[in-house]
């Protein structure tokens, strides 16, 4: 069983004219630019998407009441409201950024040939899904995020220690995790240039992501396992941002950030080289 | 009327058949699908163990009635998804009218449709709480018990996905409805129901069949009560020809797509 | 006998309008705007047994609809139908028994099988035993010469070979009545023929009764005895295709084609 986002919003025609051959970044922000204001459509398909968040919520909420002996009580160094908040915040990076659709396009693209098309194009294939992505979620993930401060506050309060002026270094630090998550994500749907069906693959990823990162913070792990699950992407992807929203520290953010931009240059460095292998068995066997 | 119940289920066999085929001819995809939702299925364990690390019981369940439930809500929701799998497109059947090949079939078409397609990877589901149920020890007379509820489980699953894909014929969106709700049926069924009180529990029992299809099963397994296993099957049935009522009702508005011409 | 009787038939549907910009798409979420359109208008006429009946008319005038309703696919709002004797509505699964569609648009056909295991399938689906279906597979594969692809999966197939196959689909229980809407619709000239050839032979030497859709003129002026021209709903005209083409308009060699384009320019203008 799997849980499963449908695709909420539709595809984008392919075909855009492209201005502007002296700044290589315009054509990604064009694409990002017209994915936002055709999702902007969605708007209604995504609140209705509310409901699957909140169900998540509400099991979390009542599981740590209940594992929550008294109200006093610190487990694996968490408050029952921080817990609470720590899953209210992965989820809504999971809910409010759901990368399937971009990995089961991608691999739809792959082995329905239409890649063939798309990678001539005078833009890199990979970026161009990755600016479409940006463009989904700027629409979602903003809508995710006042729906969890209004049902977080309404079930367990506001948070403890919460600072406005942390703000900004979480939100570049969402950013980064949702785009390290994505890079991932296209990696193992690039593997549809070798394999038939890459989903398995993508359940597994899912699955760790959601076991290890979303439903509870590292702390909770037994000691032995915790130096090695920092060691994971899971780490920067859902740990960081939502970390650093509960109990905000200037260390751990400097810590989550460094440990962010390594991911992010190894993840796209894998993801360029396995697309530029791709491609070349694509010419080999042709198609 | 035997002979035609029997060529009934004759073509739905045929159909599954035919689904199940068409999958295994790429011999290595079909295997990882399988052999990957078990492995998907089973890394929710680490969850449990946690939570068992931090308590002795959850909601008042013990780590072996977790993984019961989990079992059966496993099974059931594979069950479903390999008989009846087109239950869940049923909202795209019906907005981009694709019944018309059932419609001219002289054999009933809910059952034409609902056969129509097999989730490979349920396949995987069911094996995974088959064996997780069996490592639970439930001896002979339970592992019949199980496999009865898993029946009861499926049913009402297929006849809850059914009900409101079935309106549809009414309503837009319902295709996001069905996925949310059915969503919200696995999450609430794979918790111990001692963890919600009050109002919610009602409402689970009220707005989905979690509580008569999963959570009194589970209990029924755990110590055997004859009134709540009748309930239990009374509740799945009724359930079920509500739906196909439903559906049946619906059908005299289907617009076989001619709606989508008429939009221009 | 009559094999089709229609009395005064009509079915409406319901559009839906999505108005403009944020509000529109908030009113429409579970409300939308809806707009009636009179897809089919009271319509009455009948086709006897062993008769071969054009059913044409412009996009949108109804023609599918009627096809629809006659085969049980969609259920009227008013109005009689009787196929065969049986109403589609009460006895839909009877009726199916006895007659056979062919949608050009839609497969039945299930794409991934072979030509051979879908009329396996539908042999089950029409009650017959293996052996009955061996004998038709085999008789009906002679006939529309399928032995050089019966074994390769639908998908494989050209829409031609396609199109011949879902037509031996719809013949496997021999039916009383059946119902091609376009069932040429994108072949070359050749198959085409070949497929004419094909509903001609199945009319002579089982009697059944045709019941056509088609925009090509050829089907019509090379199957047909009759012809019915709807549009808007309602039936415009309804005569033998000879009398049309001899006496329509008073003039003389002026193609059938001719004759029905004339006929759907005066109704645009009326």
């Amino acid at each position: 069983m799997n849980r499963c986002n449908r695709k909420v919003a539709g595809t984008l025609p392919y075909r855009y004219g492209f201005g502007g051959r002296h700044k290589p970044w315009r054509k990604y922000t064009v694409i990002y630019k017209s994915v936002l204001l055709e999702n902007l459509q969605y708007v209604a398909n995504v609140a209705l998407g509310f409901f699957s968040y909140f169900v998540f919520i509400y099991i979390y909420n009542r599981l740590w009441g209940y594992m929550y002996r008294s109200p006093e009580e610190l487990i694996a160094g968490y408050t029952k409201e921080q817990m609470i908040w720590y899953v209210m915040m992965t989820e809504m990076l999971y809910f409010g950024a759901n990368a399937n659709v971009v990995a089961g396009e991608v691999a739809r693209d792959i082995r329905g040939g239409n890649i063939a098309y798309l990678m001539n194009k005078p833009y890199h294939y990979t970026l161009y899904i990755l600016a479409r992505y940006t463009g989904e979620w700027s629409v979602r993930l903003p809508m995710y995020a006042v729906f969890a401060v209004l049902i977080g506050t309404a079930l367990v309060g506001p948070l403890p220690h919460f600072q406005w002026i942390t703000v900004p270094l979480m939100a570049l630090c969402a950013v980064l995790g949702i785009t390290i998550n994505a890079v991932f994500k296209l990696c193992i749907s690039l593997f549809s240039f070798w394999i038939e069906d890459t989903t398995p693959f993508q359940w597994i990823y899912n699955k760790l992501i959601l076991v290890v990162g979303i439903l509870f913070p590292v702390e909770i792990f037994p000691e032995i396992l915790q130096p090695l699950l920092k060691l994971t992407p899971i780490y920067t992807v859902c740990y960081g941002p939502a970390k650093l929203i509960v109990d905000f520290s200037p260390e751990k953010c400097v810590e989550i950030l460094a440990a962010q931009a390594v991911y992010l240059a190894v993840g796209s460095g894998l993801m360029l080289l396995i697309y530029r292998k791709g491609v070349k068995r694509l010419y080999v066997n042709g198609g | 009327m035997l002979t035609a119940a029997k060529n009934q289920l004759r073509v739905c066999f045929l159909s599954i058949k035919y689904n199940i085929m068409r999958e295994m001819v790429n011999k290595v995809t079909f295997l990882t699908n399988v052999v990957f939702m078990v492995l998907n299925d089973a890394s929710i364990l680490v969850q449990w163990f946690i939570l068992f690390r931090l308590r002795d019981d959850v909601g008042g369940y013990s780590l072996r009635e977790v993984l019961m439930l989990w079992g059966l809500v496993a099974a059931s929701f594979g069950l479903s998804n390999i008989l009846f799998a087109r239950v869940l497109s049923l909202p795209d059947l019906i907005i981009n009218g694709k019944l018309d090949a059932f419609l001219v079939q002289p054999k009933k078409v809910l059952l034409g449709v609902l056969t129509s397609e097999t989730r490979i990877s349920a396949i995987g589901d069911l094996l995974y709480g088959v064996i997780l149920v069996c490592l639970c020890k439930p001896g002979v007379g339970g592992f019949f018990l199980f496999l009865l509820f898993v029946i009861m489980g499926a049913l009402a699953f297929t006849a809850f996905a059914l009900l409101l894909g079935s309106l549809s014929f009414w309503f837009v969106r319902m295709d996001i409805l069905q996925n949310q709700m059915l969503m919200g049926m696995i999450n609430f069924g794979t918790y111990p129901d001692g963890i919600f009180q009050g109002d919610a529990r009602v409402l689970l029992y009220l707005l989905m069949p979690v509580g008569m299809a999963l959570w009194q099963p589970a209990h029924v397994m755990a110590c055997f009560d004859g009134k709540m296993f009748l309930a239990v099957l009374g509740y799945v049935l009724l359930l079920s020809v509500a739906a196909v009522a439903v559906f049946y009702r619906g059908l005299r508005r289907y617009a076989s797509g001619n709606l989508m011409e008429a939009r221009l | 006998m009559q094999a089709i009787k229609v009395e005064n038939l009509s079915k409406t549907f319901r559009v839906k309008r999505k108005e403009k910009g944020m509000r529109g798409s908030v009113k429409a979420i579970f409300h939308p705007q809806t707009e009636e359109i009179r897809a089919v208008n009271g319509i009455s006429f009948s086709v006897k047994e062993g008769e071969m009946l054009a059913f044409i008319g412009p996009n949108g005038a109804g023609k599918s609809t009627t096809i629809k309703m006659l085969t049980g696919i969609l259920y009227p709002d008013g109005g009689r139908v009787e196929v065969l004797g049986i109403d589609p509505t009460k006895k839909r699964k009877q009726l199916a028994y006895r007659i056979g569609t062919v949608f050009g648009q839609k497969e039945q056909l299930w794409t991934h099988l072979t030509p051979y295991d879908n009329f396996r399938f539908f042999g089950a689906i029409y009650d017959l035993s293996e052996q009955e279906t061996e004998e038709r597979i085999v008789e009906l594969a002679e006939r529309f010469e399928l032995s050089g692809f019966i074994d390769t999966p639908v998908r494989n197939l050209s829409l031609g070979q396609r199109i011949r196959c879902e037509i031996v689909a719809s013949l496997l229980h021999k039916p009383k009545v059946l119902f091609l809407d376009e069932p040429t619709i994108g072949l070359d000239p050749v198959v085409k023929e070949n497929v004419r050839e094909l509903i001609r032979q199945m009319n002579r030497e089982e009697q059944t009764t045709i019941f056509l859709t088609s925009h090509d003129v050829g089907d019509i002026e090379k199957l047909c005895q009759r012809i019915i021209i709807v549009n808007d709903g309602q039936i415009v005209l309804d005569d033998s295709v000879d009398h049309l083409k001899h006496h329509y308009l008073e003039k003389k060699d002026i193609s059938l084609e001719d004759i029905i384009v004339e006929i759907y320019k005066a109704q645009g203008e009326g």
